[in-house]
Order: C-alpha cells, then sequence, then structure tokens
C-alpha cells in the first residue's frame, strides 16, 4: 500500500515535484523568518540578561519593589555557597542605594549602583558597555561611571569630579568626591539616565555597610534559569525573593510573546496555501484516475482503503515537501547564524540597546516542532476532502470514466 | 448433478434520463450453474453491461432478486460486497483493467495482497498465473510497456489468480484485433475447462460468441431463451 501510493506520487512526478517544492518553499520561509524572529528575540533577551540585570537576582523579601539600602540580603554567604554547590560561576553581589549627584551645573538624584568590577565582569558585560573612558577597576577607588544622559545633565565629562549625596545605614548623612572615569551611551532609559555605578568596596565603607549585599546577580544559560530559580527558592526561604529578569522585567517577554503570537497567524496562512497546493494536486490525481479507482473496487478494494491510499499519497507529497524545507530552512538558518545579516544601515542612530546590528539567526526548537508538525497535520488535512471524494466514488460510474 | 451458481429473477433497472425513464434490464431471470461458459451477446444499449454490474456487486438492480455462490447480493452492505467480489469474483474490463504504476507480477498479485497473502507467496502465485496466460518474461512490464492483447491476458491471470467462483468479462476483445481476440478465448475457454471456473463473458464480437457453451442473447433488457449449444 505504501509502495503503490509512493509508485503513484512518483507516476506524475513533475506535478508531485512542484507540489514538493512549493511545500519545501512555504516551510523554508518559515523556518527562515522564524531563524530571524528568535534570533533578534533571543539577542534581546540575552543582552538585557547580560549587559546588566542577569538571568535571576537574589534580594531580601521585598526589595525589588521596595528597595531600602538596609534591607540586604540576610545571607549573603549561604546564597554563594548554593550556587558554588549547583556548579554556578558567574554571579556577583552588589549594593544599591539613591542619591543626589551633583556636578559642575546641577545636580540630579539617582541610583547608586556598587560594584565589584572583578567580580561584575562573570556576571555580566556591563564594563564592556562603556563608551567613553574606563570602567570602573579598583574595587576601593573614588571613581564613578554615568550614563550619557545623567553627564550630560550634570554638565561632567571624564576627569570631572561628581559629588554623591546619600544617607548611611544610620540614616547619617554622607558626601563623597569621585571622579567620573566612564560615560556609557546605551540608548536604554533606566541606563543612560539616572544611574551611577561605583565601586563596591567605597560604596560599602561610605554607607557603613560593610559586608553586606543588596542583590546578588546570577548569569545563566537560558535552559539552566528554571531548575536553579526553583532549586534557589526551595533552599532560601521567606526572607529571601529570588526574581528571574522577566519577573523583574516582564515588558520583554510580553513583546517576545506576542511577536510570536503574530507568527503563529502568519503561519497557519501559510499553512492555508500549502494545505492548497496539496489539495489541488490530490484532487487532480484522483480526478485522472476515476477509471483506475473504480477497477481497483471491482476487484475488491474497500472505500476505506482507497481513501487511505489518498491521505497516504498526500502524506507522502507533505513529508518530502518537509525533509526538502527544513533542510534547506536549517540550512539557511546555520549560514545567517555564522555569516549574520547586517542591518546597522536600517537601524536608526540611536541603535537598540538590546539588539545587535548584525542578526544571527537561531530557532528554537518548539517553533522548528510546531512548524513541522502543523506542515505535516496541513498536508493530511488537504487529502481528506480528495480521499471523501474517492471512497463515495460508484464503481460503476467511475469505472465508465475513460 | 446441477449444482447453481448465479440465480437470479425479476432483476429490472431502470435509467431515468429526464422524462424518459428507461428499463436497461427488465424483469431478467437467469440460472447458471458452476462451471459454465456463458456468452451474453446482443445489440447496444440490450443490457448486457447493466446485468454484468448486477452479477459483479457493483450496481443493484431497483427489483428482483440475485443469490450468487449461495449469498444474497443484495442485502450485502457496500463493504460486504467489496468483500465478496475480493473472494467470489474476478473481472476483466473491456481496457485499461490495470494499475498503470504496478508491474505485471504485482497487478496479479495486487488481489492477492487484498487477500491478505504474503508477499513471497503471492509474487509466487501471480508468476505461476502469468506463465500459465503465457506471459512468462513478462513479470516486470508495466502495463505502457505490453500490448493490448498482453495486458487482458494480465487481466485474466488477475481474475483467476484468486480462484473465484466466477469471472465476468464484459467486452474482453473490443479492443483486440481478432487473432489477439481469438487466443484470448481460447485461454479463457481453456481456464474453464482446466478449472471449472464459470465464466460470463459480455460480447458481440462473433468469435467471441462462437466460443459460448451457453449463449445468452438480450434484447431491450430481456432475455431471450437460452440456447445451449
Ligand atoms: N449511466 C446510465 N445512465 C443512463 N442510462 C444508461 C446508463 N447506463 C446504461 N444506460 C442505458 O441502459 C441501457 C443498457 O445499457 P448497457 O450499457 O447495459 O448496454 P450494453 O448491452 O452493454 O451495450 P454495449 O454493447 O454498447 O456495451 C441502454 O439503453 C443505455 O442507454
Ligand atoms: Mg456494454
Amino acid at each position: 500500500m505504501l509502495s503503490l501510493a509512493w509508485r503513484n506520487v512518483v507516476r506524475n512526478a513533475r506535478r508531485s515535484l512542484i507540489t514538493v517544492s512549493a511545500v519545501a518553499l512555504g516551510l523554508a520561509s518559515l523556518i527562515f523568518l522564524w531563524g530571524f524572529n528568535d534570533g533578534v528575540h533571543n539577542t534581546m533577551m540575552r543582552n538585557l540578561q547580560q549587559v546588566i540585570v542577569g538571568s535571576i537576582q537574589v534580594h531580601a523579601n521585598g526589595f525589588f519593589h521596595h528597595p531600602q539600602l538596609v534591607k540586604t540580603v540576610p545571607d549573603s554567604g549561604l546564597v554563594i555557597r548554593l550556587l558554588k554547590a549547583n556548579g554556578i560561576k558567574n554571579f556577583s553581589y552588589r549594593l544599591r542605594t539613591f542619591a543626589l549627584a551633583a556636578g559642575e551645573d546641577s545636580s540630579e538624584g539617582l541610583v547608586l549602583l556598587g560594584m565589584n568590577p572583578d567580580m561584575e565582569k562573570k556576571a555580566t558585560r556591563i564594563a564592556a558597555k562603556v563608551d567613553h573612558g574606563r570602567f570602573i577597576h579598583d574595587n576601593d577607588e573614588a571613581a564613578c561611571v554615568l550614563g550619557k544622559t545623567t553627564a550630560r545633565n550634570l554638565g561632567v565629562s571624564i576627569g570631572d569630579d561628581v559629588v554623591f549625596l546619600t544617607e548611611d545605614r544610620y540614616g547619617a548623612l554622607a558626601a563623597e568626591k569621585l571622579t567620573l572615569v566612564g560615560i556609557i551611551s546605551s540608548g536604554e532609559m533606566g541606563i543612560d539616565r539616572g544611574l551611577a555605578i561605583i565601586p563596591l568596596g567605597f560604596l560599602q565603607q561610605m554607607t557603613a555597610m560593610g559586608g553586606r549585599h543588596s542583590e546578588i546577580v546570577v548569569q545563566l544559560p537560558p535552559e539552566r534559569l528554571e531548575p536553579v530559580t526553583a532549586v534557589l527558592r526551595a533552599k532560601l526561604g521567606k526572607s529571601y525573593e529570588v526574581l528571574r529578569w522577566y519577573d523583574m522585567y516582564p515588558m520583554m517577554k510580553q513583546w517576545v510573546e506576542l511577536e510570536n503570537a503574530f507568527y503563529y497567524i502568519f503561519l497557519s496562512i501559510v499553512l492555508v496555501i500549502v494545505a492548497a497546493g496539496i489539495m489541488n494536486t490530490a484532487l487532480m490525481s484522483m480526478l485522472e484516475r476515476m477509471h483506475e479507482f473504480g477497477v481497483m473496487m471491482a476487484l475488491g478494494c474497500g472505500r476505506l482503503r482507497l481513501a487511505a491510499m489518498v491521505v497516504t499519497e498526500s502524506l507522502l507529497l507533505g513529508l518530502a515537501g518537509i525533509m526538502a524545507g527544513t533542510v534547506a530552512g536549517l540550512a539557511l538558518v546555520y549560514y545567517f547564524h555564522g555569516a549574520g545579516i547586517d542591518l546597522s544601515s536600517q537601524m536608526d542612530s540611536v541603535a537598540r540597546f538590546y539588539l545587535n546590528p548584525v542578526i544571527h539567526t537561531e530557532i528554537d526548537n518548539t517553533h522548528l516542532l510546531d512548524t513541522v508538525m502543523a506542515v505535516l497535520a496541513a498536508s493530511v488535512a488537504a487529502s481528506i476532502w480528495p480521499a471523501i471524494r474517492a471512497a463515495r466514488l460508484e464503481p460503476v460510474e467511475a469505472i465508465h470514466h475513460a | 448433478m446441477s449444482d447453481v451458481l448465479i440465480s437470479a429473477s425479476g432483476l429490472t433497472r431502470y435509467y431515468e434520463s429526464g422524462e424518459l425513464k428507461v428499463a436497461a434490464l427488465d424483469g431478467v431471470d437467469l440460472l447458471i450453474e458452476r462451471g459454465a461458459y456463458v456468452v451474453l451477446a446482443g445489440r447496444s444499449g440490450s443490457g448486457k453491461t447493466t446485468l454484468l454490474n448486477m452479477l459483479g456487486g457493483l450496481d443493484r438492480p431497483d427489483s428482483g432478486s440475485l443469490v450468487i455462490a449461495g449469498q444474497n447480493l443484495l442485502t450485502m452492505s457496500s463493504a460486504g460486497r467489496a468483500r465478496f467480489r475480493l473472494c467470489h469474483l474476478g473481472f476483466v474490463f473491456q481496457a485499461y483493467n490495470l494499475i498503470r504504476v504496478l508491474s505485471a507480477r504485482e497487478n496479479v498479485a495486487y488481489v492477492l495482497q487484498l487477500q491478505g497473502v504474503k508477499k513471497k507467496q503471492r509474487f509466487q502465485l501471480a508468476d505461476q498465473w502469468l506463465a500459465r496466460v503465457g506471459l512468462q518474461g513478462f513479470e516486470n512490464r508495466r502495463p505502457d510497456q505490453m500490448s493490448g492483447g498482453q495486458q487482458q491476458r494480465v487481466a485474466v491471470a488477475r481474475a483467476l489468480a484468486t480462484e473465484p467462483d466466477l469471472v465476468l468479462a464484459d467486452e474482453p476483445t473490443a479492443n483486440l484485433d481478432s487473432h489477439t481476440g481469438e487466443s484470448l478465448m481460447d485461454l479463457m475457454r481453456k481456464l474453464n475447462e482446466e478449472r471449472c471456473t464459470t465464466f460470463v463473458i459480455a460480447s458481440h464480437d462473433p468469435a467471441v460468441i462462437a466460443s459460448a457453451r451457453t449463449l445468452i442473447t438480450m434484447q431491450d433488457g430481456k432475455i431471450a431463451p437460452v440456447e445451449t449449444l
């Protein structure tokens, strides 16, 4: 039966080839589009995590929504031991508070983020994002890195002094003068404006918070995100909060999901076209074999068997198209994964911070599988009507067909 | 001892074309014994094909009764009739009998496959039958690589491969030259004698009619009196 169906498909090689090519072309384009889409999305999500946010942050419970200097991680040693026990090396701890920064011309309220420069390099790539000057490189130096907008508002440039005014843990006023060593121009509001990065040791001393940390930032590959979160939540208990990047910044994930939903709509449109192509072929080959079908029925081939043969033929067309399309699509994705698609000319001058100008395609397994299965289902669905028509043939009338 | 294979009575089949109601079969009574070699003759439009289709369970009469090999064909479901055809009947049509994508061997083996015969055995049987109809060496030919007469022989081999009770042939020689037609009839006659398989052949080919052991002549959907030669 399979061999009979296969030969029927091969018999009209040209028509079958056209159908298979159409399926393959549709599928290859879908796979490539997914590759582009996933490449953009995954890059953005990776960048968000890698630049400053991290994959997971551990805080004292409630810190993220109501940050306070004194609300520090209850036992950062415990957290670090847990991370190490799970084979995680890429993490860093930070201290976070609010400050008033004063430059030449004016002052501005901002978030003061204390980072250990050596440790931070293992967790994020913020150091590499400094456009002018350098990142802080000594845990205790009196140096700071500002966002572009803040630096402009304050009227300071590299080498100038910036005075920071904040409260220490006892509520007493603390003021320090730091040298501006680097400026980040990210195009991201939250970084360009209202953020100052200074050495962790310096900030701890300034605020009398020696040895205390407000956040522990963990960098993880995507597949470890959920299991590690679960482990940390289970082990750390109620006095901590363990937040994934999208718990903290849900916008990007929602946006990605919205775009994916659009892709699924697009997918279903392509599917309808693919199905129509297969149905046309199946119907045509059924109509031109009426006499043969009639003879087969006369010989004792049941209606169900005949219908199954028609379905099998479409399935074979679909499978051939899927194989060719998957190979071609993945080849494209693979090629542009290496070569990249340069969109720098298309991106406006304020290059999106989380997006690289060169898109490297990649595809999520679920998207690939969904698409392939959908095309397979479409090729079966497309054969249902021709199969019903074949099953409904009256042998006498069918044989009468020349 | 007469062993009745086909017993039909009052078979009637109307065709409606517009206002006109044509009786393609008009009360046909028929008794055919096992092992008979019957030729249905009669003018074009006399109802030969219609009767053959009834006997083959491909069409249903508007009234009448039909029992073949002890089974009432008129109370069977469509699937039941398909199974009946598979087990009890063989068909040879006027032309294009064969499945185009299958070789001669596979065409013969196809019906055996439908019956669930194992691959090795059905190919063996197919080759035996092809040899019996004189087509040794043609096993791997596709229909379009064979002459019309050879294709008809394959159809005969296929009709007989399942060892049916009854082989129905509708104008089997109509597309063949007279010499080829005659040798096909000789073959069918020989198989009828050797295996006692019942044949009912519709034709207006004089050579076919000449080969008949029982001749039934039809006229306007009715049967003229049976004459045994
Ligand atoms: N599908 C149909 N629709 C309408 N009338 C039909 C149909 N099939 C057959 N008839 C009519 O039934 C009658 C008998 O036809 P049938 O095909 O049985 O004749 P036949 O003896 O086989 O003729 P021929 O020798 O030409 O094959 C004819 O009058 C024909 O016109
Ligand atoms: Mg006829």
